[in-house]
């Protein structure tokens, strides 16, 4: 197996599509001003009152005349462009499935994105406790900032584990069956897969984008859009893993049977590590 | 459709999905949408063109209410959605990354290490040594992280060389380190108990404090038996030479002794200047009944730790004196960061610092700052830790994504009231119930994840606990009702410790095998399971006949 070096590189795009990612998820609303203007009045009364208190830039001019400025354009624009970057150049880590195919870097890179939000919460966290309890200077935001980075954590990490093929599956029985019939196992979960994420999203879509659209807040004195963010975001990243799996069913049509264990959690590479940091050869 | 029907569908559904290999939170997931189906509208599994009510079908069956697909982007499928972000939105999971993390980073620095040669230097002269410092090393391991896969993995690359080497029998040293590398579960923080809480609203510091008396219990058995069997049988666990320049008899328990008494004063000093930090800034001032006072951090603390500061240092330099102190301190260092990152860890939820969560971020800061010391850390270190965090999250998330999702459209349905009337309503003895629960809970132990059972199968089985008659539970002693879940819990994680080593599928064995050596076969390994095995059967029987051991912390 290739010893794949780890490159400080694969942090940077990461690093700034999140940035991106953070300003709009801020200021989005700004857009919805400008281009879906409200009809009714106190609707927009109540967006506009609520971004006027968010706008982290308030000196800087609208350009084309609206709300928007500057910097909510370049994160429109860069973030679509950092996102082909980071799934174009984002490449194999040891400790990752073989499978490798180029739908996948999309998957991949989304792992990426999240490894950095784990250590953003981490983050987060601790500055909190350190406020709290050594200066007495407890901050508005962060409880709820880690709420907001955690869910998107748990979702993109499900859809990362699914591309790494690690989420839990019994085999006891499908790994006696033939493997024309483990195909037809495949196909049929893969199916209800897609079914469910259809179920999920004809029954969830209208509330997404209701908060979306109204930029629901969570209600507190740091008022972050959670539900105005992580309700589409849910019915995306299902549809995402659907996708994900029509992917995997597709590549590994052809693998030969293997056997599973409860070892297979555990990766070559990783006891290689491990078997390294405790020197035993 | 009635709701028992739609049970026994929902049971022969889990069932064939899981049975052809599709991932466990996602087959929980569909089966979620089949209940709503099946609640709301049968006709759409007669007919699925009948799907959001076209003209052609509302005219042919006049009448005809779509109440799930007729109003697409709301009603009741809208409950999937809606319990997939409550679960997201809650602030206990967080803790679940970050204990893995924790983990992880626990796992790939050399902290294991060093405390293993570290507790091996104070009883390598005893009969038994190294599995007895196994089993040590993992109670310490497990009160640090709450992952079983990485401690056997861990203790298998450590331990078992060693004990092989020295000519230790076999299956008593493989016994030794799954059945207490299994511990992680049981003491706390562990991870297990975290999504218990989570799903039955219990609370989890109660689950916590429940679990560590069942727990200590079990892991004193282990080295009970191992000493017995070691006296009884000394060929078991041949004594290493001794090496040379090594301190004997009671120059070794002076050693000890000394190094305890560093301890004391180094955590003491430390706890005297927290006390001392919040005397000098006020926070501490009296503030009447309603706040309740820092723990060991009110004023009158500030003489008691710098008396027990006081006391250490004289006794180190003129009782043992500087040249021994310095010897027991570089054989006991290595267990100096493990007691650190445990005293943060419990120390933050007990010391009612902070929470579960923030406890579990400071443990992973506290860990990677502990590498750092020991330059460690690497790129590669946080690089490789958050990956495995990445993974091992996003398994765990995505099963309870699917079973919050199945288990609010079966309570939707009425099920868990069903289930529960129909074995409370059939009058069967209390003792048989929970024993066939505790059987049904091992069989699906060894072929699903103890994530699985949490999810799918307590939101069934606690209902039913709950009703059973209380007085009925346990032989000795009386539980009160409001521990009935904290006991349930702890009682579900004993069994848990069991599922873990049975054979044919107990995922401890599966763990040892990718470390061990090629001669030794998963058979090999179940044998030397079955002593321990025996024991924790003793424990978990201790645990069902006298409930009131889990209160006797709480």
């Amino acid at each position: 197996m290739q010893e794949t070096k780890i490159n400080h590189k694969e942090w940077y795009v990461p690093i700034a599509f999140i940035l991106c990612f953070g300003w709009l998820a801020w200021h989005f609303p700004f857009f919805t001003l400008d281009f879906l203007t409200p009809e009714d009045p106190s609707l927009f009364e109540q967006l506009s009152a609520q971004m006027m208190r968010n706008d982290i830039t308030p000196n800087l001019p609208g350009l084309f005349g609206g709300y928007t400025d500057i910097v909510d354009w370049t994160a429109l624009i860069a973030m679509p462009i950092l996102f082909i970057i980071g799934v174009l150049t984002v490449e194999r880590a040891r400790m990752e499935t073989e499978i490798w195919r180029p739908l996948d870097r999309v998957a991949v890179f989304i792992g990426r994105v999240t490894m950095v939000l784990i250590s953003a919460l981490t983050t987060v966290m601790i500055y909190e406790v350190f406020l709290r309890y050594v200066v007495e200077a407890p901050t508005l935001w962060a409880n709820e900032l880690s709420l907001w980075i955690a869910g998107f954590v748990f979702l993109c990490s499900g859809l990362y584990a699914m591309q790494q093929r690690s989420h839990i599956r019994i085999f006891i029985l499908y790994d006696i069956l033939p493997r024309g019939l483990q195909k037809l196992c495949d196909s049929i979960s893969t199916l209800l897969i897609v079914v469910f994420a259809f179920f999920l999203f004809y029954g969830g879509y209208g509330e997404a984008f209701t908060k979306f659209y109204r930029w629901e807040t969570f209600g507190t004195a740091f008022d972050p859009p959670i539900p105005a963010t992580l309700k589409p975001a849910i019915l995306i990243l299902v549809a995402m893993v659907a996708i994900q799996a029509v992917i995997n069913l597709v590549s590994d049509w052809n693998l030969e049977p293997v056997k599973h264990s409860a070892a297979d959690d555990i990766d070559q590479d990783e006891i290689e590590a491990l078997k390294r940091s405790v020197g035993s050869n | 459709m009635d709701i028992g029907t739609i049970s026994l569908v929902l049971l022969l559904g889990l069932f064939f999905l899981l049975a052809i290999g599709m991932p466990l939170g996602l087959a929980s997931a569909i089966l979620a949408v089949l209940v709503l189906v099946m609640k709301f509208e049968p006709a759409l599994l007669s007919n699925p063109l009948s799907f959001g009510c076209p003209d052609w079908y509302t005219e042919a069956n006049p009448g005809a209410r779509c109440t799930l697909t007729g109003r697409p982007g709301a009603g009741a499928l809208n409950i999937l959605q809606q319990k997939i972000y409550g679960l997201l939105t809650d602030y206990v999971l967080i803790s679940v990354p970050l204990f893995i993390f924790m983990a992880s980073l626990l796992e790939k620095s050399g902290i294991a290490k060093d405390m293993y040669a570290s507790l091996n230097v104070w009883l390598s002269r005893t009969r038994g040594g190294i599995a007895i410092v196994t089993s040590i090393m993992a109670v310490i391991m497990a009160a640090m992280s709450g992952i079983i896969g990485g401690e056997v993995v861990l203790l298998g690359l450590i331990a078992l060389p060693q004990m092989l080497k020295l000519g230790y029998n076999q299956n008593l040293a493989i016994g030794t380190i799954c059945a207490s590398g299994s511990l992680g579960t049981m003491i706390p923080p562990s991870i297990v108990l975290i999504m218990y809480g989570l799903i039955t609203e219990t609370s989890i510091k109660a689950l916590f404090t429940a679990a560590f008396l069942p727990g200590f219990m079990l892991a004193s058995f282990f080295i009970i038996y191992i000493i017995v069997r070691t006296q009884l049988r000394p060929e078991d666990a041949p004594l290493p030479d001794p090496a040379p320049g090594e301190p004997e008899g009671s120059e070794k328990s002076i050693l000890f002794a000394t190094f305890l008494t560093i301890l004391v004063a180094g955590f003491s000093s430390v706890l005297f200047l927290r006390v001392l930090f919040f005397t000098v800034t006020g926070q501490n001032a009296d503030l009447g009944d309603t706040v309740e006072p820092i723990v060991w951090g009110t004023p009158d603390y500030v003489i008691w730790f710098a008396a027990w500061t006081g006391i250490a240092l004289l006794l180190l330099f003129f009782a043992f004196g500087v040249a021994r102190a310095k010897l027991a301190w570089s054989m006991g260092k290595g267990l100096v960061p493990p007691i650190v990152v445990i005293g943060v860890v419990l120390g933050s939820i007990y010391g009612g610092i902070t929470g579960i969560t923030e406890a579990a971020g400071m443990g992973a800061v506290a860990v990677l700052i502990i590498a750092t010391l020991r330059g460690e850390a690497s790129f590669e270190l946080i690089w490789d830790s958050l990956m495995r965090t990445m993974k091992s999250t996003g398994t765990i998330i995505w099963v309870t994504i699917g079973a919050a999702a199945l288990a609010g459209a079966y309570t939707i349905a009425g099920g868990p009231r069903f289930v529960a009337d129909m074995i409370v309503g059939s009058e069967m003895p209390t003792m048989f119930v929970l024993l066939s629960m505790m059987f049904i809970l091992l069989i699906m132990g060894a072929f699903m994840d103890w994530v699985g059972i949490v999810l799918l199968i307590i939101p069934v089985f606690l209902p039913i606990v709950m009703r059973l008659p209380i007085e009925e539970i346990g032989v000795f002693g009386q539980l009160e009702p409001r521990h009935l879940a904290t006991w349930f819990g702890v009682l579900f994680c004993m069994n848990m410790q069991v599922s873990f080593l049975s054979p044919p599928f107990g995922p401890a064995a599966f763990y040892l095998k990718s470390v061990a050596p090629p001669h030794i076969s998963l058979t090999d390994i179940f044998k030397g399971f079955l002593p321990f095995i025996g024991i924790q059967l003793v424990a978990l029987a201790v645990l069902l006949m006298w409930p009131s051991i889990v209160t006797v912390l709480l």
